[in-house]
């Protein structure tokens, strides 16, 4: 009972922790353009496996706040979405980096040079 | 390539409407191109079972559709009680619920009120209100806590078969609304002759009881069966493909205007439907009546708002083909 609740505090937490992390990996892989299974091969190429009815929502929603933008376009004889970085989110991924950054040097501090 | 565009159809159901084919297209050029990844890998084109352990990954289509609602809303108190996928599809079901059990009450309470103090009558309505809402809530909070075990074990060979378009000639739909059209006209045309059709074997009772119907039922049962000519004449322009989707839809929709209008007329009347020396007799026969009256105008609205929705601005039909 009380290894399935940690258990699920794990997942919750791992949970949380990741969806910050995905829309920054996101954002970063979209420097170049793709459109969404070839985005997903290459997330997955660089380790980070995300499940597709979680990625292809996700980037109509960065769509919808204007860091990404896309293009039908054909290609292999098929129509497919192209989504590459805005001009927003190039800045913003920019910001994100630094904060992520910051962020990463404080929790080595933290975890690190303090021992723990 | 079947199986793909039967769980893509699904997908498309649970959408908005005004995003649907632009999702759907993308959604099935990004799967048909990891199917074509995968042959490339196996060198040879994919099984059926394959193909149905490849959906089944995917997701629900139920969840997958939930994840491309605009607002990711979810309902927490303290902890996650109902998540984002399931959301939209319990506020659709609770608004739904709540609204037709409000439109009977509405309807039910003026006349209760009457007889009964307003604390009473105000606890009449806050309690199938509030039943309802609890009643819905802890089934859709059950279907989160049970997410995993129930909605991720789906069988992609279950999905429903491929809907043919309106253009391809009368589906089971039409001919079903013709055929009951038609019963209903026939059935209302011979009730004033034979009784027994709308009372069964109470009709014998009708005239020992001294059961009089009122006055004004005659111009009402014409203008009935009038309607339901004219909605057995729209059902067989439905059925041939006379009229295209949305002139005939139109034309449903104003057909079921004049019925809640007939519906509300009869509302009024209550409780003068019929009457009997025999005053018990006189009051349950009038009470059953309007129950019936205000059940008809409820099925009768539900139809308006569906049909309203299904008039709103259409996109192009769905594109499922690879």
């Amino acid at each position: 009972m009380q290894h399935s609740m940690n258990e699920s505090t794990f997942e919750n937490l791992k949970l949380e922790l990741r969806r910050g992390c995905l829309v920054l990996a996101v954002l970063a892989q979209l420097r170049v353009e793709h459109y969404g299974y070839t985005l997903r091969k290459a997330l997955a190429d660089d380790g980070l496996d995300i499940e597709e009815s979680t990625l292809y929502p996700l980037l109509r929603r960065l769509e919808t706040q204007g860091l990404l933008t896309s293009e039908w376009r054909e290609e292999d004889k098929r129509n497919k979405r192209f989504y590459r970085l805005s001009d927003d989110g190039r800045r913003v991924l920019q910001q994100l980096l630094d904060e992520w950054q910051t962020m990463g040097a404080s929790l080595n501090r933290i975890l690190w040079e303090q021992k723990i | 390539m079947n199986l793909l565009n039967r769980y893509l159809q699904e997908v498309s159901r649970h959408l908005p409407k005004a995003k649907r084919e632009d999702i759907i297209a993308e959604l099935g050029a990004n799967i048909s191109s990891q199917m074509e990844d995968r042959e490339g890998e196996l060198g040879r084109p994919l099984t059926e079972s394959e193909v149905l352990e490849m959906l089944q990954h995917h997701g629900n289509p139920m969840m997958v559709a939930g994840r491309y609602r605009p607002h990711n809303l979810g309902l927490a108190f303290g902890v996650r009680l109902i998540g984002p996928e399931l959301f939209p599809f319990y506020r659709m079901i609770l608004l739904l619920n709540m609204g037709i059990t409000l439109f009977i009450l509405g309807v039910l309470l003026p006349i209760l009120a009457r007889e009964l103090h307003l604390t009473i009558t105000l606890g009449r309505l806050l309690t199938p209100l509030l039943a309802q809402f609890a009643a819905v809530t802890v089934i859709f909070i059950a279907l989160d806590r049970g997410r995993d075990h129930v909605l991720n074990r789906w069988d992609p060979g279950k999905l429903p078969p491929l809907k043919t378009t309106p253009e391809e000639g009368p589906n089971a739909r039409n001919i079903f609304n013709f055929i009951a059209a038609a019963v209903g006209t026939v059935w209302l045309a011979l009730t004033p002759r034979w009784p027994y059709l709308l009372l069964g074997p109470g009709a014998l009772y009708v005239s020992a009881l001294h059961v009089t119907p009122m006055a004004e039922w005659i111009p009402i049962y014409w203008e009935m069966v009038v309607l339901l000519c004219f909605q057995l004449v729209l059902q067989f322009v439905a059925l041939i493909r006379l009229l295209p989707s949305r002139p005939a839809r139109i034309t449903d929709l104003i057909l079921k205007c004049w019925g809640l209008k007939i519906g509300i007329v009869l509302l009024f009347k209550f409780p003068n439907y019929v009457s009997s020396p025999y005053p018990e007799i006189a009051e349950w026969a009038n009470l059953t009546f309007l129950i019936c009256v205000i059940v008809a105008m409820a099925i009768t609205l539900f139809g308006i708002v569906r049909q309203l929705l299904r008039l709103r601005p259409e996109a192009a039909a769905v594109n499922y083909a690879r």
